[in-house]
């Protein structure tokens, strides 16, 4: 009985880690669908949502949700330039270059970072930190409802933005075909910039959701996440918006079984094992396709 | 043919750094009296650690800064002040460039001692070359044992300036010992031979290790009515530990000993209390007595207490009170932040630096080493067994004097602040259970 | 014309090598410095390193752990030196043979993977790495504390650095060779055949498989030899090995110089270690990074072989200025 309730909670704490996975996830599935670009330094985007949301708290005050706009925002124009300057030059040459080239971007971002903010480790307080709510045999923070509301929120959000919207209904089409889309005139050009700045903006929004969960962030924290959730779209299949759901659950459900039974040394080794194992006897992932 | 071409930039390059090499050549000569004192600061100003070694830096530099305006360190062979010039090494929180950094410390900018050193991997990557050319190193940061206590080198010339895991695990076992397990059987009306359940939560690396081991060894040693009922470890870095607290929690500790970073601590508790639900007695290793760690904790820190030698919000009262916080308010004046407590410890090695060589009255690194042997110097800032610095005959490590805090919630500041509960002579409070607390059962 | 060129340039190439080789030989003694011998001998050791990482690229396979090679080399060359005391001038070729033979492992699950899934396969694996030689290896290890490593040459011995120097760049020289046959050879061949166009490599008799497996073992080996050659340098050993920023570097170093390229790797480490321990002594802290970032990415936009393509771009600039524009060089 006691093991059980030990089991459920481990499986609430994977659900809630799997929220920052998913939005990564996703976000990195659009820019992959559209372009076709692998971008390793997506965590750093990640990493800047983060600051940008602390930065603004710590000067205004104002309540750390209501930033998530702010911080969405800004990264989608950080997003728009890093595309424009860094992977539209290099867009169709290699795949591997996309990968050097984020090799790059992390050294820049991580250490620009380092001098703006410092590199101290830093943390803020969610106004409602000190509020919980039974569930069951559990006892939940209330941020970390809110936390998984907005996911769904912003989840639910970019699906309607993808079915009902022009631009969404371009980006689709862009995904599926790019050359098809080019000749029924729509400006890929315009979409990719477009699909690189909402993948930043996700990534944004999962970098403010990790503040506001009251967990610490300094410059160096994107790196590992974001290669996880690399390791989540391979898993949930290569543009598959519901696989990287899937996926990132998965991912969080994983980790938190691992540090339970074998340790938390594990945790981070685990994602690894089971990709390996996927690719092993699936190449292309559990639920892909040839990808490109 | 692509491949000539890459020959001939080879070539290129290499003909450049034959002519940089060429001009770095012609510059080494030292003078028979020297103008400075040079002591070289290895110290992480890139990478991972940098936060630390920017404090281990900006306090070197302050003692320097106050050893120079008063004309530098008095050499009895030169019968003069010599001013102290500091050389940062920075040694980027890995081993190659701790190899290097230590390399051009002493082979190229021959420094006369060395001090700094955080990371315990980073600095035996270089201590080779520290003992090949026998030069002076006050190892200020790294908390490993294994610094001094390696036998495959010699290590004869290092000397340890900082606690070691194996002081504060002991430490904090006794204090738990004597005061909180009495403390709860007299609330709880326990007999008094009640073994105390204590959960042990620490980082998976030598620092934590170490921590676990010394825990473990001292309730062996002591035979002491300390039960271990649960250990978990986590990576470092980690910034989720609700699974190891969940398991903690379910096996009904007592107390948890948490052996983290001030990073990783600062979640750890609001975790273990808010999340996880665990209603205990949370003790913190010292260097998490920083302003990040009161900052992450809030109000959840209410009550835990935190093992320490150097706090920014608290000082014992008695002799070095004044000294200390003339060190933090003079380090806020220059760098515009408190130091932490590896700071305090690297400030104090830069004046034991220059005290070595006051002694020495030579700049023979032989006679700086046999006058750090002889050393005792009284303390500085912070509380030294006996009130003397001095480095032990067997491992050249110095002793500290630690006290343990608990931290009380002001309302005010929306933090919580430490006063000393232990040990007699330097509490200004008795050790509390909170009346939310509630004993683990079997 | 083009054989004209040709000859000239085989004569260059000779005299060039000559040259490089020549310097080195003498460099200890024109700057008599500690200091700067310390950092060509780790320049030299990560020259191995980025050239063993360039050998992998050469068939088409990007690793983005192969720190996990060059720790793997370290420790099993460490542990075979300590426990059996023969020289480590003989070990570090048996611990390249374990990283080697783990090579062909994840070679294994990696060969029918495409370029950064593969890329996402080895980073991983340095982690996986990493945390099994902190957790089950321990007793044999120590875990994260590290262990001491024999000293390639005592301390004792006079000059003993010099003789470490020459050694180790005799064994660069050894490597680089090596590789160079290997390239010329009908593997180096079917390397580039695999990297080119697998499917027709695949109908000129070329079984992919077999030739990234040998791509893989190769790679790890020398990858093996230069972590061995650093921790033996060093003469401790710790997990931080298998970090995410040793794997990042040969990238860095063989991106910057010319992927695919003989002296790419030479050139890019060479040029990097001379901005990198330039700029510190600027007292540049974070921002070397970024100037290296931003160096990485300009190459890689503008410079896409690299810095040795400088003198055939200039070269090309040059001809279409004097040719006039209307005409193009299309042998190129």
């Amino acid at each position: 009985m006691a093991e059980l309730e030990v089991l459920l909670q481990v499986l609430f704490w994977g659900l809630y880690a799997g929220c920052i996975y998913i939005l990564l996830a996703t976000g990195l599935n659009i820019i992959f669908g559209v372009m076709k670009v692998v971008n390793f330094a997506h965590g750093e985007f990640l990493m800047v949502g983060a600051y940008i949301t602390a930065t603004v708290f710590f000067l205004s005050g104002i309540n750390p949700y209501a930033i998530i706009f702010l911080s969405m925002l800004a990264l989608i124009g950080i997003g728009a330039v890093v595309e424009r300057l860094c992977f539209r030059p290099i867009l169709g040459t290699s795949k591997l270059n996309e990968i050097f080239l984020s090799i790059g971007l992390i050294y820049i971002f991580t250490n620009s970072a380092a001098i703006i903010w410092g590199d101290e480790w830093q943390s803020i307080k969610s106004p409602y930190a000190g509020i919980t709510i039974p569930i069951g045999s559990l006892t939940v923070p209330f941020d970390y409802i809110i936390i998984m509301v907005v996911t769904a929120a912003i989840l639910c959000a970019l699906y309607l933005f993808l079915k009902k919207t022009k631009t969404g209904r371009e980006m689709r089409a862009t995904s599926q075909n790019r050359k098809g889309a080019m000749l029924v005139g729509i400006n890929v050009e315009r979409i990719d910039i477009i699909s690189f700045g909402i993948g930043c903006a996700l990534a944004a929004a999962a970098g403010t959701l990790w503040v506001v969960s009251g967990q610490v962030f300094n410059p160096y924290m994107g790196s590992i996440p974001a290669v996880k959730a690399f390791a989540i779209i391979i898993l949930g299949g290569l543009g598959s918006i519901p696989g990287a759901i899937v996926g990132g659950l998965l991912y969080g459900i994983a980790e938190n079984g691992a540090a339970y039974y074998v340790g938390g040394i594990w945790k981070d080794a685990v994602s690894f094992i089971i990709l390996i194992i996927v690719l092993v006897i699936r190449p292309t992932g559990l639920f892909g396709e040839s990808g490109d | 043919m692509k491949l000539t071409a890459n020959f001939t930039i080879l070539f290129l390059v290499i003909v450049l750094i034959a002519a940089l090499f060429a001009g770095c050549a012609q510059q080494a000569q030292t003078p028979a009296q020297p103008k400075e004192i040079k002591i070289g600061a290895i110290v992480s100003m890139t990478g991972p650690n940098s936060n630390i070694g920017k404090s281990m830096w900006q306090s070197a530099f302050l003692a320097a800064d106050e050893i120079n305006a008063n004309g530098g360190i008095f050499v009895k062979q030169y019968n003069t002040k010599i001013p102290i010039a500091l050389v940062q090494g920075d040694d980027e929180s890995n081993q190659k460039g701790g190899q290097n950094a230590a390399t051009k410390l002493i082979t190229e900018d021959k420094v006369d001692i060395l001090v700094g050193g955080y990371s315990s991997g980073v600095t035996s990557a270089y201590q080779q070359t520290v003992a090949e050319y026998k030069v002076p190193y006050i190892v200020t940061g790294a908390s490993s044992p294994i610094i001094t206590h390696r036998t495959d080198i010699d290590t004869s010339t290092v000397f340890h300036h900082c606690p070691t895991t194996d002081a504060y695990g002991k430490y904090t076992t006794n204090f738990i010992d004597q005061v909180i397990r009495p403390a709860v059987n007299k609330k709880f009306s326990f007999p008094a031979d009640r073994p105390f359940r204590l959960a042990l939560l620490y980082q998976d690396t030598a620092f934590g290790q170490g921590v676990q081991a010394a825990v473990n060894e001292t309730i062996t040693k002591n035979n002491l009515n300390i039960q271990l009922v649960s250990q978990q470890k986590f990576k470092m870095s980690e910034s989720d530990f609700r699974t190891p607290l969940t398991v903690i929690k379910a096996a009904n500790p007592d107390a948890l000993y948490v052996a983290a970073a001030p990073n990783e601590g600062a979640q750890i508790v609001p975790q273990a209390r808010r999340d996880v639900g665990l209603t205990t007695i949370f003790l913190a290793v010292e260097n998490n007595d920083a302003p990040e760690y009161y900052k992450g904790i809030g109000q959840y820190g209410e009550y835990s207490i935190i093992e320490s030698r150097f706090s920014p919000y608290t000082a014992p009262t008695g002799l070095v009170t004044d000294a200390q916080n003339a060190f933090k308010n003079n380090y806020f004046t220059k760098w515009g932040m408190y130091p932490d407590m590896m700071g305090a410890s690297t400030y104090e090695g830069t004046y034991i630096a220059a005290k070595a060589i006051e002694n020495a009255g030579t700049l023979n690194k032989a006679d700086i080493r046999q006058a750090l042997v002889d050393l005792r110097m009284p303390q500085l800032i912070e509380y030294m067994k006996d009130g003397t610095i001095s480095f032990s005959k067997d491992f050249r490590e110095s002793q500290f004097n630690h006290w343990m805090e608990q931290l009380y919630y002001n309302s005010t500041i929306g933090e919580t602040r430490p006063k000393i509960v232990w040990p007699d002579n330097l509490k200004g409070t008795d050790f509390a259970l909170p009346a939310w607390y509630k004993p683990g059962s079997a | 014309m083009a054989m004209d060129l040709n000859l000239k340039r085989d004569t260059l190439v000779r005299y060039g090598t000559l040259a490089v080789i020549g310097i080195a030989v003498v460099a200890p003694f024109l700057s008599g410095n500690l200091y700067i011998i310390n950092v060509i001998t780790l320049m030299l050791i990560f020259i191995i390193f980025a050239s063993a990482w360039n050998l992998l690229a050469y068939s088409g396979q990007g690793s983005l752990g192969h720190a996990a090679f060059f720790g793997i080399g370290a420790y099993a060359s460490t542990l075979i030196a300590a426990k059996s005391g023969i020289s480590p001038y003989v070990t570090i070729f048996l611990g390249a043979a374990v990283a080697a033979f783990i090579g062909i492992l994840i070679g294994l699950t990696c060969v029918r993977l495409k370029e950064w899934f593969l890329a996402m396969v080895t980073f991983g694996f340095a982690i996986i790495v990493q945390t099994i030689t902190v957790s089950l290896l321990t007793p044999i290890t120590g875990g994260w504390d590290g262990i001491a490593s024999p000293r390639l040459l005592s301390p004792d011995i006079y000059g003993y650095q010099l003789i470490e120097y020459y050694s180790i760049l005799a064994i660069t020289i050894a490597c680089i060779v090596f590789i160079y046959y290997v390239i010329r050879s009908r593997v180096g061949l079917a390397f580039s055949a695999i990297r080119e166009n697998e499917l027709e490599a695949r109908a000129a008799g070329i079984d992919p498989v077999k030739y990234r497996l040998l791509a893989f073992a190769l790679s790890a080996y020398l990858a093996g030899v230069a972590g061995a050659l650093e921790i033996h340098h060093i003469g401790y050993i710790t997990p931080e090995i298998f970090g995410v920023d040793l794997s990042f570097w040969p990238v860095t170093y063989v991106i910057l110089g010319g992927l695919g390229t003989l002296a790419g790797p030479i050139v890019g480490t060479v040029v990097l270690t001379i901005i990198w321990d330039g700029l510190k002594l600027f007292g540049l802290t974070f921002g070397r990074y970024i100037i290296v970032g931003v160096l990485l990415i300009l190459v890689i936009i503008f410079l896409p072989k690299g810095l040795v393509d400088i003198p055939t771009t200039i070269q090309k600039r040059w001809k279409q200025d004097t040719k006039g524009k209307n005409q193009y060089d299309l042998k190129d």
